[in-house]
């Protein structure tokens, strides 16, 4: 097994390397000048544009430039061109308003998902498998900005509470309490909204899962043996048809810094989806390269593990 | 062990879900914002769509962030309610001038004499004194002759392959004679004309005057030997009288020392600041005393002064001391010092200047928090705190809005309509500063035809665009100055909305129609291409509109909508389109030198239509030499009329924002009195909102 971790890691190392250089290209080839050189500002005169891009290092040939943002983001003095604030502690800062949003909502789709899945393949083509296939394909189809707008207004409208944001503000002075739970409400909007999709999604896979493993044999066995149903679901079955969701919690690593762009955006969350996503629009290039490049490197740690876990979890699986 | 899974897995969604919804009833509502809360009441919270970049009035170029820094700073100068100077830091100002004629040994008297210099004084004293000149005596104060001497400038230039190079210049600046004046004329030489001729400055001697090096790049420094070293020099100066015992919010005094500092700040090319531009007309500054300042320029540039509206920077905190303090602190690395500059200070993200509001907190794209400066010199603010909350969607602010959690928000035209007559709110409504227009291009063969571009703005039904397309929140503009300055001459009226006109305009130029129902000329159709950025929803209604319009009298447009970095890039900077509808935001002063010179019509130049008429290069360069606020509005009145009867642009309309806010918020007089919120001539409503207060309750006033 060893032999294969390291030889893993070394191609996903050359891997990381090669995204990075792909990213790099894309991102300066792409049209559009970073706004601090915009040629559109009128205050600006040539002379000033002169001097930002050369220290932007903008007219430089790519390789070069990439090889001062690869120094840079190394000896952690990488400066975002927006504001020249150091990228890392940024990206840092950001990660942690998103942290909390990405933990709730995954508690919401990996609890929620878990019974609605089951019970829909164990009534498998009753009244209630049916409308959840429904629900969960309408929850798939309908854009979630869409959807979130619709739920922000209901509950405006109805509740008269403030939902944007991480917490409603003005309540500095108020009791703890109340700041607390201010920014809890605050938080399961915006989780509840992204995890919509991420619920329909799995409670189907779950069920998928089931109803295959329902069918083999030992599940027969078990029932012919006289065990009594739940038994059979959630000890023999059940336990067969987690495996594969083992390799998803793989995939759940680069989540944590992607975000959701698009909830962070309607839900005013300063997080990190949302930092990109301006970083794009002033092509703000250090801040674009960071966030790329860390997440490629989680994209390929989280495969990593999950094929480490599977190998640790299911012994039918060895790694050569 | 079985069951137990069981229930676990309805028992866990369950209580999660419990336990997160039952967080809802600890929330205020809209009519309970201060139950508990009692000092919601003090807490002005504004949102805005984008989060402030840098917070430093000489490195700020974005809106986000100029709001924050005018609470927090102050220049020496700002605008008043009806958009005259009024002094803030400074609390007086003069402007004198001091004028230098070079003497050109090379130029003859108009009586044919060779000019010398004692030939020069001695006949302009005369004509002072014997009334030759009698224009001139209210004016002058004394003439005095400088010796001759040398200066070294250093200047960056682009060489003919188009890399940037430096290029050092020495200057042998020969005799002149200085005239002090009581106040700037632009014609002063003009004047002097009756005893130097009028071709005294083309003989100038620049071979002797003006040495390159290197040698080889003299031809480059060429066209620029007049403004290096002006035979006719003009000298405004202005000196500023400043506030006495006004501290920064650290409680250091301020004096002249400050503003000499954010001066040299700005110029620092280390600190790539965006402000070069308006203060490189300066020569000098100069502290003549404590709270004295004397500010020397160039040459006549009458926007220039209104650059001290900028907020002035605290030397004592980012002085050489105070960075290389802070590097220290930092523990930065050697090429990190190296490169460190202003922009890199954490100043830039917790600020201290003078003005209403302290800074305390900035938590990125989620908000700014403000605190209100109880020394400020002028009384402080009533609100205690200010909070900038950036929301980045349009809609989702209105929903705050409507739950209490934000004060004002830029209210979007087609939401005003839900305000205005609700009893709950009051709204506000101003005209902006911007415009919308469509560009033709000078370059294009159809185009640069004035009764062509006529016809097209006479077909566009400009007054359906703002009803439709802008809810009403707009109107009709017929030139290039914001609508509610004075520079904006209201006599000049808009084109009438007649397509049977244009049509007939048309026909007078040739343009006939042919089978198929286009117009056409010589076999060529009446056809161009329109374009826009994406993205911009009413951009791209003109577009249509513009388009279906013209159509029904036999013109083809084609129209495309291209992203903004494309849409500069491949065809505005170039100058490479048709025509474009596009929008400008304007500042306050009269200077359009960059919009409408001939001079700017380059490529990457703002004047990219290339609008060229020597009537309006003439009175644009005038304008900004006049130094005189009623001359400059007749003058603009005549520009304004010329551009408008070139038609360079069809000029669509300025839109008017509207600002919704919470009927609870009055405005308390020092008296204690209260009334409604009160507007400046622009419509703005917070150049007062020191005086805002929240009440409990709504009052009818």
């Amino acid at each position: 097994m060893w032999p294969f971790i390291f030889r893993n890691l070394l191609q996903r190392l050359v891997l990381l390397v090669i995204v990075s250089v792909i990213a790099h290209s894309v991102v300066h080839l792409a049209p559009g000048e970073p706004s601090e050189v915009d040629p559109a500002n009128p205050r600006m005169k040539p002379e000033d544009i002169v001097k930002i891009r050369e220290a932007f290092h903008l007219d430089d040939p790519l390789y070069l430039q990439y090889a001062y943002w690869m120094r840079d983001l190394l000896t952690g003095e990488l400066k975002s061109f927006k504001d020249s604030q150091p990228v890392l502690p940024k990206i840092w800062e950001r990660f942690l308003n998103s942290l909390p949003l990405f933990i709730v909502a995954t508690l919401i789709i990996w609890t929620l998902s878990f019974p609605t899945g089951i019970h829909a393949a164990i009534r498998r083509g009753s009244a209630y498998d049916r409308s959840t296939t429904f629900v969960a394909y309408t929850l798939i189809s309908v854009p979630g900005f869409f959807l979130s707008y619709l739920v922000i207004l209901w509950v405006v409208e109805w509740l008269g509470v403030p939902v944007i944001g991480m917490r409603t503000f003005g309540m500095e002075e108020a009791h703890w309490a109340f700041r607390g739970m201010d920014r809890v409400w605050h938080l399961v909007m915006p989780s509840l909204m992204s995890a919509l999709a991420g619920i329909a999604v799995l409670s189907r896979y779950v069920r998928s899962q089931m109803l295959e493993v329902i069918g083999q044999d030992y599940v027969r066995t078990a029932r012919a043996k006289g065990l009594d149903e739940d038994t059979v679901v959630y000890r023999h079955a059940l336990r067969n048809a987690l495996l594969p969701f083992v390799t998803m919690f793989g995939f759940l690593l680069p989540g944590l810094i992607g975000g959701s762009v698009i909830f962070e955006q309607i839900f005013a969350w300063p997080g990190l989806g949302r930092l990109g996503y301006d970083a794009i629009l002033s092509r703000d290039f250090p801040v674009i390269l960071t966030i790329n490049f860390i997440a490629a490197a989680l994209t390929l740690a989280g495969t990593f593990i999950s094929d480490i876990l599977y190998a640790v979890v299911d012994p039918r699986i060895r790694l050569e | 062990m079985t069951l137990r899974l069981k229930w676990l897995l309805i028992i866990a969604p369950v209580v999660l879900v419990l336990a997160l919804f039952q967080s809802v009833f600890w929330v205020p509502t809209y009519e309970a914002q201060t139950t508990g809360n009692p000092a919601r009441l003090e807490k002005f919270i504004e949102a805005s769509i984008g989060d402030a970049k840098i917070l430093n009035p000489i490195l700020n170029a974005d809106t986000a962030s100029s709001g924050i820094v005018d609470k927090v700073f102050e220049g020496l100068l700002d605008l008043d309610e009806n958009l005259n100077l009024r002094g803030r830091l400074a609390t007086d100002w003069t402007v004198t001038e001091t004028a230098y004629l070079a003497v050109n040994p090379r130029a003859y008297f108009p009586d044919g004499s060779p000019v010398t210099t004692g030939e020069l004084e001695t006949r302009i004293r005369r004509a002072v004194t014997d009334g030759t000149l009698n224009s001139l005596q209210d004016n002058l104060i004394d003439i005095r002759l400088q010796p001759a001497h040398e200066r070294t400038e250093s200047i960056s230039l682009r060489s003919e392959d188009d890399t940037a190079i430096s290029v050092t210049v020495d200057l042998h600046v020969p005799e002149r004679v200085e005239f002090r004046l009581r106040k700037v004329d632009q014609d002063f030489f003009k004047r002097l004309e009756v005893i130097i001729g009028d071709d005294y400055a083309s003989s100038a001697p620049y071979d002797s005057w003006i040495e390159v090096e290197p040698t080889n790049k003299r031809n480059l420094v060429a066209p620029r030997f007049a403004e290096l070293l002006p035979v006719f020099e003009h000298n405004p100066i202005i000196r500023f009288n400043l506030r006495n015992g006004v501290h920064f919010h650290d409680g250091h005094e301020f004096d002249a020392g400050d503003v000499k500092f954010t001066y040299e700040a700005i110029m620092d090319p280390k600190n790539l600041s965006p402000r070069t531009s308006d203060f490189e007309p300066i020569k000098s500054v100069r502290i003549i005393a404590p709270h004295v300042v004397e500010v020397i320029y160039k040459r006549l540039f009458s926007p220039a002064i209104n650059a001290w509206s900028m907020g002035i920077l605290p030397e004592h905190l980012l002085n050489e001391d105070a960075m290389r303090q802070e590097m220290d602190r930092r523990g930065l690395s050697e090429t990190a010092r190296e490169a460190f500059g202003m922009r890199d200070s954490e100043f830039n993200r917790k600020p201290i200047g003078f003005g209403p509001f302290k800074f305390v907190k900035w938590q990125s794209d989620e908000m700014i928090h403000l605190t209100r400066n109880d020394d400020y010199w002028e009384g402080p603010p009533l609100y205690k705190d200010y909070f900038y909350r950036i929301i980045p969607d349009a809609l989702t602010q209105e929903v705050e809005f409507r739950t209490g959690a934000i004060d004002t928000y830029g209210t979007l035209p087609h939401q005003v309509a839900r305000y205005t007559d609700d009893p709950a709110y009051q709204s506000y409504s101003s005209l902006g500063l911007g415009f919308t227009y469509i560009g033709y291009s000078n370059r294009h063969p159809i185009l640069k035809d004035k009764r062509v571009r006529r016809a097209l703005g006479m077909a566009v039904n400009v007054d359906e665009i703002i009803k439709y397309v802008l809810y009403g929140e707009g109107e009709r503009i017929t030139g290039p100055y914001p609508k509610n300055t004075q520079w904006y001459d209201a006599t000049v009226l808009p084109l009438p909305y007649d397509p049977m006109a244009a049509e007939a305009l048309l026909g007078e130029a040739g343009w006939r129609k042919n089978a198929d129902g286009w117009l056409e000329k010589d076999g060529q159709l009446l056809e161009f291409n329109l374009i826009t950025n994406n993205g911009n929803l009413v951009r791209k209604a003109v577009l249509t509109i513009a388009q279906n319009n013209w159509r029904k009298i036999g013109i083809k447009c084609n129209t495309q909508l291209f992203e903004w970095a494309v849409l500069l890039k491949d065809f505005i900077n170039p100058g490479k389109f048709d025509a474009v509808v596009l929008g400008w935001s304007m500042g306050v002063d009269p200077d359009l030198y960059q919009i409408w010179h001939s001079s700017e019509s380059g490529p990457n130049q703002l004047n990219f239509v290339g609008y060229n008429n020597p009537v309006a290069d003439d009175l644009i360069v005038r304008i900004r030499r006049e130094y005189d606020v009623a001359t400059q509005r007749e003058l603009t009145h005549r520009l304004h009329a010329v551009i408008a009867d070139d038609q360079p642009y069809s000029f669509l309309f300025a839109p008017r924002g509207t600002r919704v806010l919470d009927k609870k918020i009055v405005m308390v007089d020092e008296e204690g009195k209260l009334s409604r919120l009160k507007q400046t001539k622009t419509g703005s409503i917070f150049f007062y909102f020191n005086r805002w207060k929240k009440l409990e309750h709504a009052v009818e006033l």
